[in-house]
């Protein structure tokens, strides 16, 4: 059973301001509800799948300057004062 | 002029002179000025550019001087793969003005063989759905019926290709999402061995299981393209090498003596009647060819669904974690805002699709649920993996329908998430393998919409599964898109 609070709390941890968050609690919580069947699946293994891929050759390690059209990458972005980017304060 | 020839048609007809770039350009972009009304492919048309482009292209030509194999190709790249200097949406209002400071290694492969990067396709927010109607700008419709969906996530690739708006599409497949429009579409869709195509500059949503591949009209001109995308690459330290390994050479070797199985679980229950009798006479054709068609059962498959979107699900609400609006994004002042309140308000912009994933992956990763979900999701990866490679030590390739049912309305399914999820099942298994797979047009149901037959192979062996599309491609005649 989810229910809103839990809902509302989670829109809080991951920063997304919901707008109709009894919405999001019905759909939720029937996803997890068929979610729940991978806790009665019988393993017989408890091996996880790894991509291994082994990398001989590792690319130099060094600082690249990267500039679009003669500007340092910063000047794209916006709210660019001297070289910062402006943001809401933090209390 | 044919605007609906292939990719190798048209090489050949640029090279022997019939046509010329910057007409068969310029024809192209008639026809998407004449058909977006209708099924909105594109976000961003880069017009002016590319018949520039076809200009320079036709002069190299005319001069003899080197061009790339492409000869000036139109192609049009799913809006979440980066292009220096066109927007790259992701169709999200979070990055409406996102203009991208460098291309992807694919776009840069593409360019570099003088293809003509047409526009940038409509998808599912972040690529995230089956529908293609989780877009920010509005659905794409299939052309088909355009009442209908297209499939999704890279709809608008599949009907670019579909609708003659360009020859050849880039999209990407986390689930499906280039195998669904291909079927729903009548069109070729590949996603290749995890690793063979970089994903540098493909916008990330769950980097484990998420690949770039084509889109086309014909498995020979998957071919053509996947010469040209596949290998190592240094800014993807995930890519694998495919040696010399060429695509095209010995398509046509058949599949007289191989082993085809054919997967129980996407083949008996909940597939709509059309599409099963459709494979059966697929599994036919592939007899007739001399194949021997065996079931194989991989029982993994009824967990897969749930495993999927647990991980697909996780990685998306981690990767979404970097949209704050505050290097880029849409205009939106921090006047009067303090920092987290702020960056809430303009998350709460993310469309209902992406919000309910990234709630999904913060509650199966949160404390407590973790034993319970992602760790389970990843040992039903693992034991789908091993039940593969049980079945590829007896067939050659696997066979199943791409989708179990036919395209559906617009809007009909937009509010039911599982429903939608629960559509996934046939192609969610070589995302979470890795292993490539593809779909090929095979038929037209009998209230009109295509029907994809999809054929599975063990990693790396794009080649033996191209052999074998396009086989089964050559028992088919199928009728023209209707638009």
């Amino acid at each position: 059973m989810v229910e809103r609070k839990e809902i509302e709390h989670l829109g809080d941890l991951v920063k997304v301001e919901l707008k109709e968050p009894e919405k999001y609690v019905k759909q939720v919580e029937q996803i997890l509800n068929y979610f729940e069947r991978l806790d009665k699946v019988e393993f017989n293994s408890d091996k996880t799948l790894k991509n291994e891929i082994q990398v001989k050759t590792l690319r130099e390690d060094k600082h690249v300057p990267y500039e679009i059209e003669g500007k340092p990458l910063i000047k794209s972005l916006r709210k660019d004062q001297n070289n910062f980017i402006r943001a809401p304060k933090m209390i | 002029m044919n605007l609906g020839i292939s990719a190798i048609e048209f090489l050949s007809q640029v090279k022997d002179e019939t046509i010329s770039v910057e007409e068969f350009v310029a024809k192209t972009i008639d026809r998407i000025k004449k058909v977006e009304d209708k099924v909105h492919a594109y976000i961003t048309l880069d017009d002016k550019n590319a018949l520039e482009q076809a200009k320079v292209i036709d002069k190299k030509i005319r001069t003899k001087e080197k061009v790339g194999s492409c000869l000036g190709m139109p192609i049009s790249i799913k809006d979440n793969i980066c292009t220096a200097g066109l927007k790259t949406t992701c169709a999200s209002k979070m990055l409406e003005n996102f203009i991208a400071p460098y291309d992807a290694t694919v776009v840069s492969k593409l360019k570099a063989e003088d293809a003509i990067i047409i526009g940038k396709t409509n998808l599912d927010e972040f690529a995230m759905g089956s529908t293609t109607e989780f877009s920010y700008f509005g659905p794409t419709k299939n052309p088909w019926n355009t009442e209908y969906v297209p499939g999704g996530s890279s709809g608008g690739s599949g009907v670019s290709v579909s609708t003659h708006e360009c020859i050849i599409s880039l999209g990407s497949d986390t689930g499906g999402s280039v195998r669904s429009p291909a079927s729903f579409c009548s069109v070729v869709g590949l996603k290749p061995t995890y690793g063979l195509v970089s994903r540098y500059g493909l916008v990330s949503y769950a980097n484990s299981i998420e690949q770039i591949g084509p889109i086309a009209r014909t498995v020979e001109d998957v071919a053509f393209i996947l010469n040209i995308l596949s290998g190592l690459d240094v800014h993807d330290n995930t890519t694998i090498g495919k040696g010399d390994t060429d695509y095209t050479k010995d398509l046509d070797a058949g599949v007289s003596g191989k082993k085809i199985g054919i997967i129980t679980q996407m083949t008996t229950d909940g597939i709509d009647k059309e599409v099963a009798s459709a494979t059966n006479k697929a599994i036919s054709k592939l007899q007739g060819l001399g194949a021997e068609c065996i079931p194989i059962s991989l029982d993994a498959v009824e967990h897969s669904v749930a495993a999927y979107y647990t991980i697909a699900s996780a990685e998306a609400s981690s990767n979404l974690a970097r949209y704050d609006n505050l290097r880029y994004g849409f205009d939106f002042g921090i006047e009067g805002y303090e920092f987290k309140a702020y960056v809430s308000k303009v998350r709460g912009n993310f469309g209902p699709e992406v919000t309910r994933r990234i709630l999904l992956g913060a509650f199966v990763l949160s404390a407590g649920y973790y034993g319970k979900y992602y760790l389970k999701a990843q040992k039903v990866r693992a034991m789908i993996k091993s039940q593969l490679e049980v079945a590829f030590k007896k067939v050659d390739v696997l066979i199943t329908p791409t989708m179990p049912i036919l395209p559906y309305k617009i809007g009909e399914k937009i509010d039911d998430p599982l429903t939608l999820y629960l559509s996934d099942i046939n192609t969610i298994t070589a995302n979470l393998s890795g292993i490539p797979a593809i779909s090929v047009p095979f038929e037209i149901s009998s209230s009109g919409f295509p029907i994809g037959i999809q054929l599975l192979a063990n990693t790396l062996q794009e080649k033996k599964l191209l052999q074998a599309a396009y086989a089964l491609q050559q028992t088919t005649h199928l009728r023209a898109m209707p638009i």
